[in-house]
């Protein structure tokens, strides 16, 4: 009694050792509810951790993104934009920046996915950092006049699998095939965006897609005040009425759409749902058995208090769902960083083959663990000092009777 | 020391059904006094027992320890005072099977927080003392009717008790191993401790340390 520090005195080891053989004493009982609520925490968790991984990966694409698109539309339909465009969009008070992109998707056969043809100009300033980054570091036309590209993960492992190792052969619009060498992997900063992507010089996609030298695929237009994107938009679709002008604003809503997060929220809910449902199930169907509710009895007949009890079952519940509350975080980290999530991540991205084969960045992220910790530890903790409060408040003499 | 003053006790079995246990009993017991209520089954000894414990309260009267209101506590005063001042021999024993002899034992200091040594020193004088320290690490289920018996007696005197209650204590008791008790029970009187005894066991009866038999009849006590 008279040593004892502060953490001694508001800690009661014996009560804590009484819980953990209370645990023990139930081994199967307790292991069934050790293995369900780890797997619960487990699925709980890892919605989470998708969730995470995809915004974050969806806001580095968004930020990627060209604040304004120009397209000229023919008959309905995209058509290549004159590069003479340029040079007035650059007139326009508050555009900082315009460049003329020359790309294309490009359908692989034999893979049946569409590859996207991106061209660069070494001498052009770029219109996002991570292609200026690619433009530096390599060379598109080094050995024998034969072109190269860069591509994405995504590319370079379809070629791969149709034995492209070291170059691969475009289908030109007339018909005739053009040799292009494979230089580098592209590692961007958003997986999700450079995955399909090839990068070579403008004048290969030219000859390729078949584009004159006075022609672009579309025109990026960088405002220098975001706020200003949509005025300046509008002047744009006054200047071009041919033309369509799309702000990032528009492409948001459509990026979005391809991760759908919420669908994970939503499975969250549903998880949280069956997690209380499992916890009502189980408190009715065995609530507290004639022999806890006996042990309470005694432990109140030979001086227990009320919150004596309460601790030592706040104790025993906190162990076992604490301990199932770790054990699901780690299984979730494991499952969802180390092997990227199987099955569970197809709820997320409804995309083509290929946009799946990104990676989930890892992102550690202190609220979810504290979301997971508060969705299920007390409502066990909660689900089991219930029952026992009410046993525990009956007359001593009624419960061992 | 202990007083019962007009108490009366009625079960409610459910709405339509109650159950009469005890008529205004008046009892009072000193200090130190060996008390045995003897009487069939049902008449009320237990719940007398029950009473003076404060596990249960009276429908009306009172009971007084040491004039306190015992009756009156709130719950939480209740098991303060049981912790304090009460041993309780149980007539099924109330041990916890899937503990051993010792856990069971050092159960109402549980709650405490005492120091590890004193601990240590507290349950092996009572285990030596009512001679069951030879079987503290065995589990209470795998133990005879006497060793639990002792265990539990064990138990009651941990926490050194004024007063000690015991019902039938010798109902699951061969003859030899109710002899032995009579004996422990010869000791804790020594030790000055206030007794009360629920039992028809006539072995019981006319014993030269008991200071009173009570008779107890359908609720009553019968002077
Ligand atoms: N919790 C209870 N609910 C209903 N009736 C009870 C309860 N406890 C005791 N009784 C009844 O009260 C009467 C006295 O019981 P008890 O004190 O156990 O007698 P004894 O110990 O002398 O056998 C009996 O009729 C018994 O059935
Ligand atoms: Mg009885």
């Amino acid at each position: 009694m008279k040593n004892k520090t502060w953490l001694q005195g508001a800690l009661n080891i014996y009560l804590i050792e009484y819980a953990l053989s209370a645990i023990l004493r139930q081994k199967y009982k307790n292991f069934f509810i050790l293995s369900i609520f780890t797997f619960l925490t487990f699925l709980l968790a890892s919605v989470f951790f998708i969730t995470n991984s995809i915004k974050y990966e969806l806001a580095s694409t968004l930020e990627a993104l060209p604040q304004i698109i120009v397209q000229k539309i023919k008959a309905g339909r995209q058509d290549d934009i004159d590069v003479s465009a340029l040079d007035e969009i650059l007139s326009i008070a508050g555009v900082s920046d315009a460049v003329a992109r020359v790309w294309g998707y490009y359908y692989f056969q034999n893979a049946g996915v569409n590859f996207t043809l991106m061209g660069v100009d070494e001498y052009e300033n770029q219109y996002k950092n991570s292609l200026e980054k690619i433009v530096q570091k390599f060379d598109f036309n080094n050995e024998e006049n034969i072109p190269s590209m860069i591509v994405g993960q995504g590319v370079k492992e379809n070629m791969l699998r149709n034995y492209y190792k070291q170059y691969f052969n475009f289908i030109k619009s007339d018909g005739t095939l053009k040799k292009v060498n494979i230089a580098g992997v592209f590692d961007g900063d958003t997986q999700l965006e450079s995955n399909d992507m090839i990068v070579m010089s403008k004048d290969e996609v030219r000859e390729i897609f078949d584009i004159q030298q006075t022609k672009a695929t579309d025109i990026i237009v960088k405002v220098a005040n975001p706020e200003e994107i949509n005025t300046i938009a509008s002047k744009i679709r006054l200047m071009y009425p041919e033309c369509r002008v799309i702000t990032n604003q528009d492409l948001q809503v459509s990026y979005q759409n391809i991760f759908d997060y919420k669908s994970g929220i939503f499975l969250a809910l549903f998880i949280v749902c069956l997690f209380t449902f499992f916890m009502i199930v189980y408190d009715k169907a065995s609530g507290l058995s004639s022999e806890e509710k006996r042990e309470i009895g005694i432990l109140k007949a030979i001086g227990w208090r009320v919150d004596d009890v309460l601790k030592e079952k706040f104790y025993e519940s906190f162990i076992l769902s604490f301990f199932a509350y770790v054990l699901g975080i780690g299984f979730a980290f494991a499952f969802v960083y180390i092997f990227q999530a199987p099955l569970l991540r197809n709820i997320f991205i409804g995309y083509s083959e290929l946009k799946t084969s990104f990676e989930l960045p890892f992102v550690f992220d202190t609220q979810t663990l504290f979301l997971v910790f508060f969705l299920s530890v007390p409502i066990y903790v909660a689900a089991t000092i219930l029952p026992s409060w009410k046993v525990a408040t009956l007359e001593a003499d009624e419960v061992i009777r | 020391m202990i007083e019962l003053k007009d108490v009366t006790k009625i079960y409610e079995v459910n709405k339509n059904e109650s159950v009469r246990a005890l008529s205004e009993i008046n009892l009072k017991i000193k200090e130190g006094e060996l008390v045995i209520l003897k009487g069939s089954s049902g008449s009320g000894k237990s719940t007398i027992l029950s009473l003076i414990a404060a596990l249960s309260k009276p429908t009306s009267g009172e009971v007084l320890v040491d004039t306190k209101k015992i009756s009156k506590l709130p719950d939480n005063f209740s098991s303060e005072y049981r912790r304090d001042n009460i041993g309780f021999v149980f007539q099924k024993y109330n041990l916890i099977p899937n503990l051993s002899v010792k856990e069971n034992i050092l159960l109402p200091l549980v709650p405490l927080n005492l120091d590890a040594q004193s601990m240590h020193q507290m349950s092996e004088s009572v285990m030596q003392r009512f001679h069951i320290e030879h079987k503290q690490d065995v589990l209470v289920r795998n133990l005879s009717g006497g060793e639990q018996q002792r265990a539990a007696i064990a138990r009651a005197n941990i926490n050194n008790p004024k007063i000690i209650l015991a019902d039938e204590p010798t109902a699951n008791l061969d003859e030899k191993l109710s002899l032995h008790f009579i004996e422990m029970l010869r000791e804790l009187k020594a030790s000055n401790k206030t007794i009360v005894i629920a039992t028809h066991d006539p072995l019981f009866f006319g014993l030269d340390f008991v200071d009173r038999e009570i008779q107890v009849h359908n609720g009553s006590l019968v002077l």
